[in-house]
């Protein structure tokens, strides 16, 4: 039995301890918000938090996270949904394209801006660089990782409505 | 004609046969249980005996070879070789570019060290380009140690 | 540039027919248009189907209002990252003056209601859209016909907007508009000429009097079909042409937004199953031994289904960890090929064979071998390009339901009613029988026109008679897949005294689509002869995004950059030079130039390279600098101009471009599936490279719109010049030519 917290909630489960993390959260637990890429830690679709620290949840076994604090892409925004800055530069510099890779790539920023509030390319480069897009949306990545830490201004609405019917 | 990109080959292969052909049974069907059921008791791994910490750093180094080779002189992946990487000094290994942070970091690589790295990669060298490489379990983490630490000439 | 004031070339009743044919039916040569809740009609049938929710109103096959005034644009295209679903849901609300705020977007059900006739119709036969009106009805018959014999629900060709889009949803919104407002002309006693629209708001100022369009929905649907909606000009547009925000985002930050993969079966225990495939295409498995398999954790089922293994368990992991454990043996193959040697020596053979005449000639011009042999100056190359895989991040998967002799399906497809199709088929199962759902897709690029691991899911599922969710490693997907071709490609060329390329002349072995990815019409070549020599594949070809132009544009503009150096003449001045007939692409070429500073002195081991491609309706010029001091190519920056005609959403289609340059530059840099004993070599990301951040130059897009009555794509056209952009950079920083890809391989 694995004991842990998610995204802020106590959680418990009856699986193999080898099993990744991944596959707890997406089968187990229901939060499919973290994506499935290669299973190896090479593309960081399947980017978590373990105790705020950035893991590939695809090679990390559920054993690694007993007693700690999970973060998946549900637990980025607030309690009533308010969007962190990461998420709402995503929004404004309109970053996404198909979107799959996106949670772990913003799991991957939350995790720069907060050790390195105030990142130089080079810093995005090796914080990022373990991140596939295969859509090519580096471009709005970077500036929108700059814009999430005050050093552009926001190019596109904040806050925009609307959504997937 | 050409064939058009918006019509693919299934498609027009199957417009062409028509329906309603007859399903294709599989040639084997193994039948273990019922979804629900509970499984019959499943094996489980034995705990490695400490003799094994070599073997189990080997087993638990599977994880880490998608990104690093081990054989001697073997090509760097998406990080660098780990041949005799006990001793040795960061940022030395030709033909890999290493990041910025690793490279000026000075360290090097002793078990310790290692250990240290392994625990909290982004902790022990801010801005390497393995943070996602945490091994948090401390067994595991002696394991893989002792087995890189194995791999000498 | 035209002339923006004029309407777009539609005769609006046209557009009408056209636009609402899709959900009507044709009998007898006349045309009968959906209308209101007429029983027959699509709104009266389709209301229950896409209209469940509360207080929703169908207006059309196209469009609903709920009771809080909420737009839903139901778009019959999918979403893969391209923006399809709101750009269109952005020109049907243009048309309909809605609020964007209030505007969603639906997934149309995979359904033959909502076909795409003018997609297909743009592809196989684009010059019978500007047929005569009196001939429109009897074309439109035909595409629907084919569309319905077709599964013609197609998402690909970078089509949406401009098929789709011009010719359906602002119909569909300017139709909408005005049954709003006969409907409340009716109500407030007013003639409809005084009422307006605008934010979603129906206004008649004489009375001031106001109100949502949702009061009038219900009204609205009863209001008589207009023959003739009437749409913008360009210099109405409100919303068309601006970077509305894309409304598939905010759901694509936070986790919610649902993929294929995410896929639950309503009220079922979930199973999984992890899968393998023959090695070699065409061979088949000859025996497995699932002995240690069939006791691991998690097991339920395992299957030999003689084209693949599966294992089905509790989890895909524990599915995936079995299935390692499982061995086989396979039956040999057939195919001759071993490596990629092999297939490029068959492709020489067969271009030796065809000689300088021989093939299929695909555009002939002039007299080529004439004007080559009387040349002041002859160049000739070799060209070749690898296999590719797709590798779509989201990796191929499916889950299925089949029970009491139906099936139900969740997958990300482009092809949902193909899908459709093709899993009855291989369960025996009629289609009426087969539902498919297709939420989001994590990119398409083309592999998912193929539905070959829809029909492998439904296979399992229909051995396991339980839910199963299906879904391939990343190894099976870059292995087992399909593939972008490998080509090879021999092209000479003829200057004459004044360093003008006179006779152009080439021969290659692959041709899928578009047709015309060969030529480069646009260049005043006087004389041409370009051929097609077949050669048979040993991996399977999907399209790839942008298909024939992914090598062709390889080929092409860097034997025009050859050819240039030549001469002895500065690239850029060169192709101007050639670009007196086209000056839609003479304007794009020049405006990149400006941007990179094209001539501007540049630091020692950098060069500039330049390439110009027209595709799918859009002319695309790319700059490349490349910085080889390191002895290997580092891009620093790309500039990109382009003419799509007239660009919807700027902003989205600057993402495309950006996205096809950093897709086309991982071709360009590291793409290639090589083989070993006729099974792919690759495996992974570690050996099948992806440009990453860090590699990732800076690029700049600008647009031009030169033309809006003449609509190109976007998600496939920034792809074609990279390639050709950067070899010919590297050219100019290092002396050396590089005439296969990949690059980086050369730099080693």
């Amino acid at each position: 039995m694995a004991k842990f917290t998610i995204n802020g909630e106590a959680a418990s489960v009856d699986v193999d301890p080898a099993m990744p993390i991944l596959w707890v959260v997406r089968e187990r637990l229901g939060l499919t918000g973290t994506k499935f890429g290669c299973g190896a830690a090479l593309c960081g679709a399947c980017t978590v938090h373990l105790d705020g620290q950035p893991v590939r949840s695809c090679s990390t076994p559920i054993a690694e996270a007993e007693g700690k604090a999970i973060t998946t892409i549900e637990g980025v925004a607030g309690p009533e949904g308010e969007l962190s800055k990461v998420q709402q530069a995503w929004i404004s510099e309109q970053v996404p394209q198909c979107g799959y890779c996106q949670s772990g790539q913003i799991m991957a920023a939350t995790a720069l801006l907060r050790d390195n509030p105030k990142p130089s390319d080079a810093d995005i480069d090796a914080a990022m660089a373990g991140n596939i897009c295969r859509c090519g949306t580096y471009v709005r990545i970077r500036r929108a990782i700059k814009v999430a830490a005050g050093l552009e201004p926001a190019k596109g609405a904040q806050g925009v409505a609307g959504g997937q019917a | 004609m050409h064939r058009s990109a918006a019509i693919p080959a299934t498609a027009l292969a199957l417009i062409l046969a028509g329906c309603g052909s007859k399903a294709e049974a599989p040639v084997e069907q193994i039948v273990v249980r019922q979804p629900g059921q509970p499984a019959a008791s499943a094996p489980t791994a034995a705990a490695p005996a400490a003799g094994d910490l070599v073997a189990a750093g080997k087993a638990a180094f599977a994880v880490c070879a998608a990104c690093h080779s081990v054989e001697p002189g073997g090509a760097s992946g998406i990080g660098p070789n780990l041949h005799g990487v006990v001793g040795r000094a960061v940022g030395t290994l030709a033909g890999f570019t290493y990041s910025k942070a690793m490279s000026g970091s000075g360290i090097t690589w002793s078990e310790a060290e290692l250990q240290a790295f392994l625990a909290n990669p982004s902790a022990k060298v801010p801005g390497t380009a393995m943070a996602a490489g945490q091994v948090a379990d401390a067994q595991r983490r002696a394991a893989i140690i002792a087995y890189l630490a194995s791999l000498k000439h | 540039m035209n002339d923006m004031t004029k309407p777009p070339r539609s005769r609006a009743a046209k557009w009408t027919r056209r636009g609402f044919i899709g959900a009507g039916v044709l009998t007898g040569g006349a045309l009968v248009i959906g209308v209101g809740m007429r029983p027959g009609n699509p709104v009266a049938k389709l209301g229950p189907v896409v209209a469940g929710g509360k207080g929703e109103q169908l207006i059309n096959s196209w469009l609903k209002i709920d009771a809080d005034n909420v737009v839903t644009a139901i778009v019959p295209h999918c979403e893969m990252g391209q923006g399809a679903h709101s750009a269109l849901a952005q020109m049907l609300a243009d048309e309909l003056e809605a609020d964007w705020s209030l505007v969603r977007v639906m997934q149309a059900p995979a359904d033959g209601n909502y076909l795409v006739p003018d997609t297909i119709r743009a592809f196989v036969a684009p010059g019978t859209l500007d047929a005569p009106d009196w001939l429109e009805p009897t074309w439109n018959g035909l595409f629907t016909r084919i569309a319905r014999l077709a599964d013609g629900m197609i998402t690909g060709g970078s089509s949406s907007v401009r098929s789709t889009g011009q010719h359906t949803m602002r119909i569909a919104g300017a139709a909408a508009r005005q049954m709003l407002i006969g409907a409340a002309a009716q109500e407030w006693g007013v003639p409809a000429a005084e009422i307006t629209a605008a934010n979603s708001m129906l206004s008649h100022k004489a009375s001031g009097r106001s109100a949502p369009f949702a009061k009038f929905a219900a009204a609205a649907a009863e209001q008589d079909m207009p023959q003739t909606p009437v749409l913008k000009q360009p210099k109405d547009y409100r919303l068309m042409g601006t970077d509305a925000p894309r409304l598939d985002i905010p759901a694509k930050v936070n986790g919610t937004a649902s993929f294929g993969i995410d896929a639950k079966v309503p009220g079922e225990t979930m199973s999984y199953a992890a899968v393998r495939r023959v090695p070699v295409p065409g061979t088949r498995v000859a025996k497995m031994d699932a002995s240690q398999a069939k006791g691991m954790p998690g097991v339920l089922q395992i299957l030999n289904m003689g084209d693949f293994i599966a294992v089905v368990a509790d989890s895909y992991w524990q599915a995936q960890q079995a299935l390692n454990a499982i061995t086989a043996e396979y039956t040999k193959a057939e195919s001759p090929v071993r490596s990629g040697a092999d297939q490029f020596a068959r492709f020489a053979a067969v271009l030796d064979k065809a000689g300088e005449s021989g093939g299929k000639a695909v555009v002939t011009r002039g007299d080529a071998k004439a004007a080559l042999a009387g040349a002041a100056k002859r160049i000739s190359a070799e060209y070749q390009a690898p296999y590719l895989a797709h590798a779509p991040l989201e990796p191929m998967n499916a889950t299925v339901r089949v029970k009491d002799g139906r099936c139900e399906i969740w997958t990300s497809t482009q092809v949902p009613l193909m899908a459709r199709s093709a899993a009855a088929k291989a369960l025996g199962l009629s289609a009426d029988d087969v539902t498919v759902h297709h939420p989001l897709l994590g990119g398409g690029f083309g592999r998912r026109l193929e539905v070959d691991y829809v029909v492998m899911a439904a296979r399992i599922g229909q051995a396991t008679g339980f839910p199963v969710k299906m879904i391939w490693s990343r190894e099976e997907d870059l292995q087992k897949g399909l593939f972008r071709c490998a080509d090879l490609s021999r092209i000479a060329g003829g200057l004459d005294a004044q360093g003008r390329l006179v006779a152009y002349s080439s021969v290659f072995t692959q041709r899928h689509d578009p047709a015309d990815a060969c030529d480069c019409a646009f260049y005043d070549i006087p004389n041409k002869s370009i051929r097609h020599a077949e050669s048979d594949l040993h991996l399977p070809f999907a399209a790839f995004r942008s298909v024939d132009h992914s090598q062709q544009a390889f080929f092409i503009e860097s034997f025009i950059d050859e050819a240039a150096h030549a001469a002895a003449r500065d690239p850029l001045e060169f192709r101007l030079a050639m670009l007196g007939q086209s000056p839609r692409h003479k304007a794009v070429l020049e405006k990149a130039a400006a941007m990179a500073g094209w001539g501007k002195p540049l630091a020692a081991g950098h060069g500039r390279g330049l390439a110009l491609v027209e595709s799918f309706g859009t002319i695309v010029a790319e700059v490349v600098e490349v910085d080889m001091t390191k002895g290997k190519p580092r891009l620093t920056n790309v500039w990109c101009a382009a003419d799509p005609g007239f660009a919807m959403n700027p902003d989205g289609f600057r993402n495309q471009m950006e996205g096809g340059i950093v897709f086309g530059l991982t071709a360009a840099l590291y793409g290639e599936i090589s083989l070993k004993d006729g099974a792919v070599e690759q495996s992974n990301f570690h050996d099948y490279q992806m440009v990453r951040m860090d590699e990732c130059p800076a690029i700049a897009v600008e647009i031009i719109n030169g033309d809006h009555q003449k609509l190109g794509g976007a998600g496939e056209p920034g792809l074609p010049p990279i390639a050709p952009a950067l070899a010919n950079a590297v050219f100019a920083a290092t002396g050396k030519r590089i005439r296969a890809l990949p690059l980086a391989k050369q730099f080693v």
